[in-house]
């Protein structure tokens, strides 16, 4: 706590967890944000920020929000919740309180038992505080504190939502200070302006102008006069008050040196001329008049030219003398303050236009988010202010490297859509540039674009719109009067549009790719057929789409607001849907189960739910359900069937044993028999009888193993052995198999062999039925075990690898091989016996066992059968569990 | 030469067996279901019991147990038959007392080398 003598307003409030649903908290923060940016002065901010954190979707329950005083370095409360007794304005000195030390190092703190924290004021029995610091222009200015009177009730995402908060503040903040700065400029000028206005009776510059000018000819007692004041950008005077010089001058424009008033502008001396007819200097454009005698003065403001007084005498008898000159420079530099005070004023008065064009601008940014509507106002307005004759604004199209025109204004066509390279006309100059342009004459300029072929364009000023250094687009204004040029003064002008403009752009684009995108994922959910929905992460339906609708027959307002595993399970089903999204809230979670529909029916379904993340924050989940009820049940069928299959072969394999071990046995008997009673003749045949009987008796047994395997019941005889032992005693069992064919036998092994942890009848069987088939298709060759052992994916494997230089395979015949009922070819069997059931068993086993075997080979060249297992097998179930 | 009991229900497999034990010089007896062998087995005078594991009415295992339970002097030794050639059936048949294991179909040879090993011992 850092208010001293503070209490809480409620007793024993509940721990200030947010405790609504999510889409009602990301609903209560949108209405914090749009709050604190709707705040109309700082004091708002402050209010909308505590009164918003405090809403019950968030649920904060103390809450204040305290600002720096520079003079005294106290925190003085602007607002709070839940401090009732607290009086608004209430100061914290330094040294008192937590929230001290947010400010002075401007970072979020903790205190999670505020008891064990230092400086802590005792106001709540006990409980935890949150101190935020709230920065404006990269300073901190206040802090917000926020508490609990529970310990540890803050947690990671209380600091992301508050310190999201102090963030939206201290935007707004920033915002509110410059707007005010902006906003008290511009009230200085309008007070100025309007001062002005009350003294325009006597500022209006003709006026006082002609006022002056009638005074002086009265005084001077001369026919008339003329003022003219000196216009500094085309360098010439213009007429401004006429009196009796027998027509209306005003308007007249001289050039420095052109006439009496020309003249004296270019010498800044007096000058009396006694016989203006023979005046070798006068001026055409008084050819009309009757003058006899002229006096003219310069009118200066210190050295500088700001106009000329001209009187004249129609009357050939009166001359102008010293005396005249003396009683002309009383009135001359009236009328030269009087030019000056207006021009100040005029300047004034354009200044302040400027700053109401701007705030019109930046109220224009805030309220309209449609980029054309935005920049053609921004455009008129610059139009308008610069007085130019018209102008063109362009975007800057990021994929397509182009600039296009989006407004236009007075520039005699409609010239958006107009598409401009980088390099290409004026836009497309300062686009390559990024620096402002000034054409003076846009016919003679070599860049211009054949584009604005048909428009009258005199002179040109474009700017880049720029956001840091990056091009969002170009303002181009125009003159098509020849008369008149861009100057620096203009360009300071423009640039005060530029920036605005380019924020603008930026602001719409963004704006406009969100809601691009935001359409796109719309269209994309409302067309899918897998059903979506989307949850809070208290798994509460926030929506749904059209497939969900149909798949569980509940209308989106039927189930919006509900929570989705209790919509959908059934009790069996409840706990395992609700650990599924669990599982989403913080990664991908996929399985199939079953689930309920709106009339009771049950489907199955693939789902998958993944965690919703915005701006890094786990927002809600996304669940897709996807109808597998006719899958699953083939799938079933398939399997039943499958397991029905082996059952048969299983006891059909028992059965047939029983017989057959009956027809070996007696065969057997028969041979014997048959040599005691010396009837030899009758062994070959019994001897067939035995062959045929055993043949049957692998295949049935081989039988049994696949069927066994594929039903899951066979069993690993786990237990660790001496390899050495177990190569020692296959050697021997395969050795009369090499012979027969002239075979060498070789056995390539490590010593000590070492130990292995696997199914040791398994394991002869497999490696046995390798040896006899590397015996069986290699004649006058050699045949070769190799055992090695290795470390690898963290495990170790001992491999066993039995190479033959037999008759080999081609890849064709490789690829079947590990198949039942696959010996290469149908003849194969025929010529070299063999059920071709025994490498199926092997691979089988292998796997079973946790390993695999796998065949190199070329037809003519051997083949190289390897098998690899764990030196540790692991029952299956445990091997599953551990992947 | 040994006096041998064969417990086995099945017809041609007793026929058999004992036929081809007897070519070898053995002597045999034949019980056909579990409650003889069990009676003949506590009468005595054999050197070996052959157990075929599934017999009716009680099984080979459960035969075993009781001829174990009656035996008062040396254990006549016992191997099972079996033609489960399952993963436990060999720990299942040693349990319940007996003293070697052999599937069937039998390899004579290989159960003649067993029945050699137990009498051997028991010399």
């Amino acid at each position: 706590m850092s208010a001293p003598r503070r209490r809480p307003a409620r007793k024993a409030a509940p721990a200030p967890r947010p405790n609504g649903h999510a889409d009602h908290r990301e609903g209560a923060l949108l209405r914090l944000t749009t709050a604190i940016a709707a705040a109309r002065d700082e004091g708002a901010i402050y209010r909308s920020m505590v009164e918003g954190l405090h809403d019950e979707a968030i649920g904060y329950n103390f809450l204040g929000v305290f600002l720096l005083d520079p003079a005294t370095g106290d925190r003085v409360l602007q607002a709070s919740v839940g401090w009732d007794r607290i009086p608004h304005g209430m100061r914290v000195h330094p040294g008192e309180g937590l929230s001290e030390r947010a400010l002075q190092d401007g970072r979020l703190h903790y205190a999670p038992d505020v008891r064990r924290a230092d400086h802590y004021v005792p106001s709540l029995a006990s409980g935890s505080e949150v101190d935020v610091p709230l920065q404006a222009d990269g300073e901190t200015i206040g802090v917000l504190v926020v508490e609990s009177a529970e310990p540890d009730a803050f947690g990671e995402k209380d600091f992301e939502i508050l310190s999201a908060a102090a963030n939206q503040a201290a935007i707004a903040i920033g915002r509110m200070r410059l707007l005010a700065a902006e906003r008290r400029r511009a009230d200085e000028q309008k007070a100025l302006l309007d001062t002005m206005a009350d003294l325009s009776g006597e500022l209006e510059l003709p006026k006082v102008l002609q006022a002056v000018l009638a005074r002086a000819v009265t005084l001077l007692g001369v026919t008339g006069g003329e003022v003219a004041i000196f216009d500094e950008a085309r360098q010439e005077l213009v007429v401004v008050a006429s009196e009796h010089i027998g027509k209306t001058s005003t308007g007249t424009r001289l050039a420095l040196g052109e006439g009496a008033m020309g003249t004296v502008a270019q010498s800044l001396e007096p000058l009396i001329i006694p016989s203006y007819r023979e005046w070798l200097g006068r001026s055409g454009k008084y050819a009309d008049i009757q003058v006899h005698s002229v006096m003219a003065a310069p009118l200066l403001i210190g050295r500088r030219l700001v106009g000329a007084i001209a009187t004249v005498h129609a009357d050939p008898s009166r001359v102008f003398g010293a005396e005249d000159l003396r009683l002309l420079n009383l009135f001359a530099p009236q009328a030269a303050i009087a030019i000056e005070n207006a021009r100040l004023f005029t300047a004034e008065r354009d200044r302040a236009g400027e700053q109401k064009a701007l705030l019109e601008t930046l109220a224009d940014l805030s309220g309209e988010l449609e980029l054309p509507k935005v920049l053609q106002a921004v455009l008129s307005r610059a139009v308008t202010l610069l007085g130019v004759t018209g102008g063109e604004v362009a975007i800057f199209d990021e994929a397509r490297q182009e600039l296009v025109v989006v407004a236009s204004e007075q520039i005699g066509k409609d010239s958006t859509g107009t598409r401009l390279k980088p390099g290409e006309g004026a836009m497309g100059a300062v686009a390559l540039t990024l620096q402002p342009l000034i054409i003076p004459s846009y016919e003679e300029w070599l860049g211009r674009s054949g584009k604005y072929a048909d428009v009258q364009v005199h002179s040109v000023m474009v700017a880049p719109l720029l956001i840091g250094g990056r091009l969002v687009g170009a303002i181009a204004l125009l003159h098509s009067d020849p008369a008149r040029v861009f100057g620096a003064d203009d360009l300071r002008r423009l640039n005060l549009f530029a920036p605005q403009a380019a924020i603008a752009i930026e602001n719409a684009q963004l704006y406009t790719s969100a809601q691009r995108e935001r359409q796109y994922f719309r269209a994309v959910v409302e067309h899918s057929p897998v059903a979506i929905v989307t949850l809070d992460l208290e798994g509460v339906i926030v929506s749904c789409n059209p497939a969900f609708e149909r798949l569980f027959g509940y209308r989106l307002e039927e189930a919006v607001g509900r929570n989705l595993d209790a919509l959908i399970n059934t009790r069996a089903t409840l706990a395992e849907a609700q650990a599924y999204t669990a599982q989403a809230g913080q990664q991908t979670a996929r399985g199939i189960g079953r689930r309920q529909r709106k009339d009771g029916s049950l489907l199955d379904v693939e789902l998958a739910g993944v965690p919703v993340i915005v701006d890094g924050e786990r927002v809600g989940i996304l669940a897709l359900y996807h109808d597998v009820t006719d899958l699953l049940s083939a799938r079933r069928d398939a399997e039943e069937a499958n397991s029905a299959k082996s059952r048969f072969l299983a006891s059909m394999s028992h059965e047939l044993r029983t017989p057959l071990n009956a027809i070996i046995g007696y065969s057997e008997l028969i041979e014997e028999e048959a040599r005691d009673l010396g009837a030899d003749a009758l062994a070959p045949d019994v001897l067939k009888v035995r062959t045929a009987g055993k043949h049957l008796l692998s295949l049935i047994n081989d039988i049994l193993d696949l069927s066994k395997i594929e039903a899951g019941r066979m069993e690993l005889h786990l237990e660790t052995f001496e390899l050495r032992a177990v190569l020692d005693e296959v050697l021997t069992t395969a050795e009369p198999l090499a012979r027969k064919n002239g075979n060498r036998l070789e056995i390539r092994c490590p010593e000590p062999a070492g130990t292995l942890r696997a199914d040791l009848v398994k394991l002869r069987q497999m490696l046995l039925n390798l040896l006899s088939n590397a015996c069986k298709f290699t004649r006058d060759g050699a045949v070769t075990l190799t055992v090695e052992r290795a470390v690898e994916e963290g495990r170790e494997w001992v491999r066993f690898q039995v190479a033959d230089t037999g008759i080999g395979m081609t890849a064709e015949q490789m690829g079947r091989l590990f198949e039942a009922f696959a010996q290469a070819e149908a003849s194969t069997a025929s010529r070299y016996g063999g059920t071709g059931l025994g490498l199926a068993i092997t691979r089988r086993l292998c796997q079973l066992m946790g390993g695999d075997v796998a065949v190199a080979s070329e037809a003519g060249q051997g083949s190289t059968f390897t098998i690899r297992l764990p030196a540790e097998v692991h029952p299956p179930a445990a091997a599953a569990a551990q992947h | 030469m040994a006096r041998i009991l064969l417990v086995e229900d099945n017809e041609m497999n007793r026929d058999m067996l004992s036929r081809r034990l007897a070519r070898r010089g053995h002597e045999v007896e034949m019980a056909v279901d579990g409650p003889e062998g069990v009676v003949k087995a506590a009468a005595g005078g054999y050197d070996l019991v052959l157990m075929d594991m599934s017999l009716p009415e009680i099984d080979g295992w459960e035969a075993t147990r009781q001829i174990r339970a009656a035996e008062s002097g040396t254990p006549v030794p016992i191997i099972a038959l079996t033609a489960h050639a399952m993963a436990g059936d060999r720990e299942k048949a040693l349990e319940a007392g007996c003293n070697d294991y052999d599937t069937k179909p039998v390899d004579l040879d290989r159960l003649l080398g067993k029945i050699q090993a137990l009498l051997g011992a028991a010399q």
